[in-house]
């Protein structure tokens, strides 16, 4: 499986953490839910409806933790028959990132995604340019921002 | 090809564990039983859920069956399992090429030719893909060629030459590379079974394994793995390279003579690759 | 921190001159269940990579037919990790010097699985 990412500088972090955690779908995107990097997926429909749910999932999360009073949860995990989905965040250089992933339990595990997505927040923090949070997406502009992004990503 | 069907379905009556399944599956699938390919090869996955092959099966077959859904999900978990594995690169790639996804076919058939590149099938698609031909549509028919099953095997290596001498040699060590392909040796489980081909293929990638908890652990450099199972002892070995070697010997041998067969198998075994470099 | 149950287990292996560390670990998840752990050693990354690596052998012993793993060591020019698989799935996992005394650790990860069940 092929991974691709719209912003360089994410390509290599993620394209390591997929080989060493044995991951089968990963999505790199903002808090907003704006993709910035794929790996395993086939079809741009699946990608724009991950990267809302994941990014809803999230804010929903922060938002429990914020009226509990505590910090923002790290990270999510939810175990399946066959299939694991993680969720954390990073904090980079581009603002704060949610990356989602999913793995096998055949071939890969809690302990592997959570080892390696600790790598993966390392690389993305020393790889990310840190001339500030990237450009908001204006609504005149969403359309064709989005269907960049997804031709980048889908390699078109 | 009938007799030879006849052949291994009594065969994998007789033992529903053995991966004669494989090559039934394949040659019920050539002569369009579809139906009975998807069974052998259904029943083969549920005893070897692990095994690439049998997920690139069941792949081809879903392909001819135009489930290719269904096919792309196989040919998906046969890549992680075996991350290099050409028949899934190519299979992928058809699909792709099917539904006009020409960048994602040829990104597939380039990871295809980094790991095959003799060979011609791939490089045809590749070329035709690329604007040598007319396009995505005879992309597609060259793509869809390669889902065709490979050419017979190379003949075997010579498995006397790697550990000639040695005690096992005909059943009890087993030299790998890093893709789990077998270079040498083979092996039988105490009832007499070959089971040379299914443990290389579960070894795959274990070299890697290794040696990435030796470092991330701060460990050094893995030597090897010992290990005592309920009826034998095996020991692993990386005797040069990605190579690896594998021991086995019933309880009776305890498990320090084992690490001195060994070591003397991971001296012949390097000799041997030294001589094939 | 380590639940109550679980210390004296891990004792029987600390205990062993060159055992840097012992745990326990969720043999299907790869994930920390106890630990006693010399400074410096990563108890997340010693699980994730232990189960990993336990799992790849368990299926290829299973094929092999020598059946279910009782007991083994990955050997490393600067030490080792020595596991013994529990019924449970759970783990018991030693991080051990080059030097250790592997037939003496052997025999106490096997007690601590009895105690851990």
């Amino acid at each position: 499986m092929t991974t691709r990412a719209v912003e360089a500088w994410t390509l290599e972090p993620l394209v390591t953490f997929v080989k060493e955690a044995s991951a089968r779908l990963v999505l790199v995107m903002t808090s907003a839910g704006q993709v910035m990097a794929q790996h395993g997926f086939s079809r741009a429909v699946d990608v724009m409806s991950a990267a809302a749910l994941g990014a809803a999932i999230m804010a929903s999360t922060d938002e429990i933790a914020r009226q509990l009073a505590q910090p923002p949860f790290a990270a999510l995990n939810h175990q399946g028959d066959r299939h694991g989905i993680f969720l954390g965040a990073v904090t980079t250089g581009r603002g704060k990132l949610v990356v989602l992933v999913v793995y096998d339990l055949d071939v890969s595990s809690l302990g592997l995604v959570q080892l390696f997505f600790e790598q993966l927040t390392a690389d993305l923090q020393a790889a990310s340019p840190k001339e500030g949070v990237s450009k908001q997406v204006l609504a005149a502009d969403f359309e064709r921002e989005l269907s960049d992004s997804l031709n980048t990503l889908f390699g078109r | 090809m009938a007799d030879e069907i006849k052949t291994l379905s009594s065969q994998l009556a007789q033992d529903p564990d053995s991966l004669v399944f494989l090559r039934l599956g394949e040659l019920l699938r050539l002569k369009g039983q579809f139906d009975a390919a998807h069974r052998v090869a259904l029943t083969g996955l549920e005893r070897h859920p692990h095994l690439a092959d049998a997920h690139d099966l069941y792949a081809r077959i879903l392909a001819d069956k135009r489930d290719y859904e269904r096919a792309f999900d196989e040919w998906d978990m046969t890549l992680r399992i075996a991350p290099n594995h050409v028949g899934a690169l190519k299979g992928l790639a058809f699909l792709y090429f099917k539904v006009g996804d020409v960048g994602q076919a040829v990104a597939h058939l380039e990871a295809a030719r980094l790991h095959a590149p003799d060979d011609p099938g791939v490089a045809q698609a590749l070329a035709l893909a690329q604007g040598g031909g007319s396009g995505p549509a005879r992309a597609a028919a060259a793509a869809a060629e390669e889902l065709a099953p490979p050419a017979a095997a190379a003949a075997p290596l010579e498995e006397s030459r790697v550990f000639a001498g040695l005690e096992g040699a005909q059943e009890g060590l087993l030299l790998l590379d890093a893709k789990g392909q077998v270079l040498g040796g083979a092996l039988k489980e105490p009832h007499g079974r070959d089971v040379t081909e299914a443990v290389a293929a579960y070894l795959a990638g274990v070299s890697h394994e290794a040696g990435r908890t030796a470092k991330l652990l701060g460990l050094g450099r893995w030597t090897g793995v010992a290990a005592e199972g309920q009826h034998g002892h095996v020991h692993l070995t990386p005797p040069a390279g990605d190579a690896l070697l594998l021991v086995v010997r019933d309880r009776a041998v305890p498990m320090g003579r084992l690490a001195i067969i060994a070591q003397r198998a991971a001296g012949a075994a390097r000799r041997w690759l030294e001589q094939q470099a | 921190m380590t639940a109550p149950p679980y210390g004296p287990a891990l004792d029987l292996v600390t205990r062993v001159r060159g055992v840097r560390g012992a745990m326990l670990v969720s043999g299907d998840d790869g994930i920390v269940v106890a630990e006693q752990l010399m400074e410096g050693i990563k108890g997340s990354a010693v699980a994730a990579l232990a189960s990993s690596l336990a799992a790849r052998l368990r299926r290829a012993m299973e094929a092999a037919g020598v059946g279910a793993s009782l007991f083994w060591h990955l050997q490393c020019d600067q030490g080792g990790l020595l596991v013994v698989p529990a019924p449970s799935g759970v783990l018991i996992v030693a991080v051990a010097e080059p030097d250790v005394n592997v037939g003496l650790v052997r025999l106490e990860l096997l007690r601590a699985a009895e105690a851990v069940g």
